[in-house]
């Protein structure tokens, strides 16, 4: 009985562990990015910076508007509930001052296009990482 | 200004077909229509005591209305080349005056100079504080309606001219500074009648740091009253200049010192926000030093608000004070009638644009979903003697007084 209550245990761990996979932000594997600062990350994720160095423009894709991944995106990354991004991106569409990142509708959506255009970026489960794309920044989502 | 607004409209158009043009070339939208609403209902006012939350709305006696926080908002953005783009933003709401000019809020051009310049002409949404490019979208900040203490004030709500931004990111934050310059108007409700403003020039710079959790804000703007339109104003000004010295001696003075024509206004505020995980809060003060004494005022604000969930409980205390005293006429007894009439009229015309009154609100709002909020709230206004500048009335004030006003409305927004 103790065997199978130790098997559960372990069960739920690596459940508990699979559904806290980290986020990681990727380009296409030629693009001259290679690696982005967290506050480059916010920056371009909220509006505010259109282009890194040379390279311009920075196009920043979101997952859907209603996704999990999308809400510990930006949770884990700038501590933010998702309630106030939405407010923050109203304010910025409807001042004329930018138009959120587009959306696409899940995680290979964003290789996808991310693969077509090396001055895409987007964000995905790490567990969908593969080599069309390549890590530029990591989410930790794990508590620390 | 009518020309203008057809200008732009044709202009908008042509660069809408040039753009149509390029984005047949391109799989990415160029076009994005996007909007936003609010569906209210606010119980307000008095028999005697007319509410409004914005000059340009009609006064509410009592009772429950749908028009006085209601707002409709339709945009549409077009990527025109890779560094040029349009916006045209037409919204639908209570106004004292229902025309084009009113209607079209924005139809202006940007253009991204460098990565960190942006500059952009036509018309655009006046950037004097925190809300006041977006006061009309209730879904992008946290309360029920704008703060009236704060943002009464500021009638206007868009300008005709050009704007330059600067942004980069410096060591404590992300700074941004903007300076713009052109002319502005609005057609209002105050309790002499309906009233059109006209300023120019108008310019105007602010500043903000924008840290991880922080927002500092600072701003100076001025004004210089073109033109205004109003009947009573006239007959008042016109009856004070023509009168013979022999009978008011200082009649042509208090006609200098009340009117607005070539008067000078200067904004001056400062703003603070703060948010982290549940709490938030928001501070404003400002300043208004103007040689038309009706403007002369100072106000302020802070908001502070917790998060529950979806839901966010707030209190807001707000205060707005006029700076100049009331106009106290020294009557001659032996004047005759109609003068002593007259002088009654200037001291009441003048001392009911004064204000001096405080609200303490309680409100909450829900996050329904990604594009839509529900919110309510209450306000308690405490208004003293000749203070009663926001409201509609009769006749002034006489003695202090108070107003409950309370709100429910659902915002959303679609893009």
């Amino acid at each position: 009985m103790m065997k199978y209550w130790i098997a559960i245990f372990v069960l739920l761990l690596l459940i508990s562990t699979q559904a806290q996979a980290d986020i990681v932000v990727v380009v296409h594997p030629s693009s001259r990015l290679k690696h982005l600062t967290q506050q480059q990350v916010i920056d371009i994720y909220m509006g505010r910076i259109h282009s890194v160095g040379d390279i311009d423009p920075v196009i920043p894709y979101d997952q859907p508007q209603d996704s999990e991944i999308r809400e510990n995106f930006y949770q884990f990354l700038m501590g933010r509930p998702i309630a106030f991004i939405n407010a923050y991106w109203a304010r910025l569409l409807f001042t004329g001052r930018a138009s959120p990142p587009r959306q696409v509708t899940d995680n290979m959506s964003i290789i996808d296009i991310v693969e077509k255009n090396p001055n895409i970026i987007g964000y995905i489960d790490e567990r969908n990482l593969n080599d069309r794309v390549s890590v530029v920044f990591r989410v930790v989502t794990r508590a620390q | 200004m009518q020309r203008f607004i057809s200008n732009s409209l044709i202009g908008f158009t042509l660069l809408c077909v040039t753009g149509e043009l390029t984005a047949q070339e391109s799989k990415e939208p160029r076009f994005r229509l996007s909007g936003f609403g609010t569906l209210d209902v606010t119980a307000a006012g008095t028999k005697q005591i007319g509410y409004h939350n914005e000059f340009s709305h009609a006064p509410q006696y009592g009772g429950v209305s749908i028009f006085s926080g209601s707002v409709g908002g339709l945009q549409l953005d077009a990527d025109l080349l890779p560094k040029l783009s349009a916006t045209i933003q037409g919204v639908a709401k209570e106004r004292t005056k229902h025309d084009m000019f009113n209607f079209l809020d924005w139809a202006f051009l940007r253009y991204q100079v460098t990565p960190n310049t942006t500059i952009r002409a036509g018309r655009m949404g006046i950037d004097l504080f925190m809300l006041s490019e977006y006061r009309n979208v209730g879904f992008a900040y946290l309360w029920a309606r704008p703060v009236v203490e704060f943002y009464m004030p500021i009638s206007l709500s868009h300008f005709d001219g050009f704007d330059i931004k600067y942004s980069r990111r410096i060591a404590p934050g992300f700074f941004e500074f903007k300076a713009y310059g052109g002319q502005t108007g609005s057609d209002i409700t105050v309790s002499r009648g309906d009233l059109s403003l006209r300023e120019r020039p108008f310019f105007g710079a602010n500043a903000s740091l924008e840290t991880d959790h922080w927002k500092f804000r600072l701003t100076f703007a001025s004004a210089e009253v073109h033109a205004i339109r109003n009947q009573p104003y006239h007959q008042l000004f016109n009856a004070l200049n023509n009168i013979p010295a022999a009978l008011w001696p200082q009649a042509a003075e208090v006609a200098g010192h009340i009117s607005a024509e070539g008067k000078q206004s200067s904004y001056y505020s400062a703003g603070i926000a703060y948010d982290k995980n549940a709490w938030v809060m928001q501070s404003e003060f400002a300043w208004f030093d103007s040689k038309w004494p009706s403007v002369n005022l100072t106000n302020g604000y802070l908001s502070i608000g917790r998060r529950f969930g979806p839901v966010t409980w707030y209190s807001i205390g707000s205060y707005a004070k006029s700076l100049n005293s009331p106009l106290n006429i020294l009557t001659d007894p032996a004047a005759p009638a109609n003068i002593a009439r007259l002088q009654d009229i200037t001291e009441t015309a003048f001392n009911r644009t004064l204000i001096d009154q405080n609200t303490f609100s309680l409100g909450a709002r829900w996050d329904l979903n990604h594009q839509t909020a529900l919110k309510a709230q209450w306000d308690h206004t405490w208004i003293r003697k000749n203070g009663g500048g926001f409201l509609i009335t009769q006749e002034p004030l006489t003695q202090d007084t108070s107003l409950d006003t309370f709100s429910v409305n659902l915002n959303f927004i679609f893009k």
